[in-house]
């Protein structure tokens, strides 16, 4: 039996398996399945400070390996979290609140008003920033500091994990970035953009054409972006992209992360991240691994 | 809600493009009416949601069309005894009132399929009229099933067999002999939308199953949400797919 627990941020998880923000809602569905107390954490649906209706439909897709979703943020709301799911789901797991906006204030407002009621915050800055062209708040490393700072600046109690977009020119650089931010975790990586395209109909499958690429097929990108990201900064990394097994967990441990987060294998299978945990201790155990923490960046290059 | 590994019986072609696919479940696994199922296709990271059509004891049947290359694996590559993977039984279902005893069933191609289960449910202490619209012959499938209530009008749109035209055509042609309490439908979404126009100001009560394109089916990925007539969203895996056909935006 290996110790799993891990410790992010300060905060103590009893296993470093979390599923990731969008694939899990609130949580009480996969509740029905099994009991939530078994993972280390659960990252929240996207959150915002007013609800938001999302997308229209078609929002999701498939492609060889992969699927792309454009959901669009749809989420009741921060204070109807707040008022009708916080409560139940701290109950059950640590909490990791994922927020977004559309401007710096919006960023600094929702982290303010969730800081010190949840475990961790969940920074998701590929979102555009409407005072800014559009641009996703994540693409340019001075932006990423500064929804970095202004977040981090709202926040006396909970510790900030910034979401790190893969849709960019450096991840070392947005890594950086977000640690002089004052981040105290990032996390990474979030969906690709892609888009897959009805041949027949000669359109693109998503209502909104494009899409965020996630599924075992990002996998190899993602370990190493985050072997990137560990190896530029000293806080500690969440590493996500393409997760089914815990065999794919242990190689994001190896390329740098502390903890990891699964997302579209939810869909494929309701009962991956429990399988994961079980998986992961049994692979420790068969490896003579004592702790599962020890994994984090023993990748040795060839 | 149930994810298990089921052991498949028969998967066969019983139409044009159309599957019947049996499973058995370790335990029986309750299934109401207009339930849905999840299959898991190996090598495919959706699954597919599929329509209860029968479930007893722990057999349970969906049927399903090829409409791409994960149906077409399911349909090629699941043969008797291999395991595929199934979450169960999903969504809301279909509801028939005790005040309701004429019911009117009106389907359209795929759609017929979830409301085999409902003349399944009901046939015995209901009245039930079925409507069901092929596209042609070839497609018309599962008639002993469809034959359990009062009455079946098959209408396929090339008129090789039954009536020429839509089932909403033969039903909206037998509405006022028939009377019903309530109508309950599924198909594609003009077909639901003529359904809806036709039967507007008349207050007869009428609930709709919708096909969207899912992530979870469960409710937590709020990937297959409808437009509801107040404005909000509702989620077709979760709060549906069995919806009232006036409140909801097609």
């Amino acid at each position: 039996m290996a110790d799993l627990s891990v410790t992010l941020a300060g905060v103590k998880l009893k296993n470093p398996v979390i599923p990731a923000s969008g694939t899990f809602g609130f949580g009480r569905e996969f509740a029905e399945l099994y009991d939530l107390s078994l993972l280390g954490a659960v990252a929240t649906k996207g959150l915002t400070l007013e609800p938001r209706q999302g997308n229209p439909t078609p929002r999701i897709a498939e492609s060889r390996g992969v699927i792309l979703n454009a959901v669009g943020l749809q989420n009741p709301g921060v204070e109807r979290f707040i008022e009708n799911d916080l409560p139940w789901l701290k109950s059950k797991t640590k909490v990791i609140a994922n927020v977004a906006g559309s401007t710096l204030a919006d960023y600094e407002a929702i982290c303010a008003r969730l800081d010190g009621l949840v475990d961790l915050i969940e920074l998701n800055i590929s979102c555009p920033n409407v005072k800014c062209g559009g641009m996703a708040f994540g693409i340019r490393p001075q932006d990423v500091k500064e929804v970095t700072h202004v977040s981090k600046g709202a926040l006396k109690k909970t510790p900030l994990i910034v979401k790190l977009s893969p849709n960019v020119e450096s991840i070392p650089a947005n890594a950086r970035a977000a640690e002089e931010g004052g981040a105290d975790a990032l996390s990474l990586v979030n969906t690709f953009t892609g888009m897959a395209i009805d041949i027949e109909r000669r359109r693109p499958v998503l209502a909104n054409n494009t899409g965020g690429v996630s599924g075992a097929g990002i996998k190899p990108i993602a370990v190493r972006m985050v072997y990137e990201a560990s190896k530029a900064v000293r806080i500690p990394v969440v590493g996500m992209g393409g997760i089914t097994c815990a065999e794919d967990a242990v190689e994001f441990f190896m390329a740098g992360a502390a903890a990891v987060q699964v997302g579209t294998q939810n869909f494929s299978d309701t009962l991956a991240c429990p399988s994961i945990i079980g998986g992961l201790n049994d692979w420790c155990d068969r490896h003579g691994v004592g702790r599962v923490s020890e994994l984090t960046g023993a990748l040795k290059l060839n | 809600m149930r994810e298990l590994n089921a052991l498949v019986l028969e998967n066969v072609r019983i139409a044009e493009n159309i599957y019947s696919l049996t499973f058995a479940t370790e335990e029986p696994v309750p299934v109401r009416c207009g339930q849905f199922a999840m299959l898991g296709v190996n090598g495919f990271p959706l699954r597919r949601p599929i329509a209860i059509c029968k479930a007893e004891g722990n057999r349970v049947t969906v049927c399903y069309q090829i409409k791409g290359a994960g149906t077409r694996t399911l349909a090629e590559t699941y043969k008797p005894r291999e395991h595929i993977s199934v979450l169960l039984p999903l969504g809301n279902g279909f509801e028939v009132g005790a005040g309701q005893k004429r019911v009117a069933v009106v389907g359209g191609g795929v759609g017929i399929f979830p409301l085999v289960s409902v003349i399944r449910a009901y046939c015995a202490e209901k009245e039930i009229y079925a409507y069901m619209g092929f596209r042609s012959r070839a497609a018309v499938c599962m008639e002993y099933e469809l034959r359990r209530g009062k009455s079946l009008v098959i209408s396929t749109d090339d008129g090789s067999l039954g009536r020429r035209g839509t089932s909403v055509q033969a039903f909206m042609d037998e509405i006022d002999k028939i009377a019903p309490d309530v109508v309950l439908s599924c198909g594609p979404v003009p077909m639901l939308r003529a359904l809806k126009s036709a039967l507007s100001g008349r207050g007869i009560p009428a609930y709709a199953s919708l096909e969207e394109r899912m992530g979870c089916g469960i409710g937590a990925c709020l990937v297959c949400v409808c437009d509801k007539n107040d404005g909000t969203h509702a989620r077709v895996c979760k709060d549906g797919p069995v919806f009232d056909l006036s409140k909801i935006v097609l």
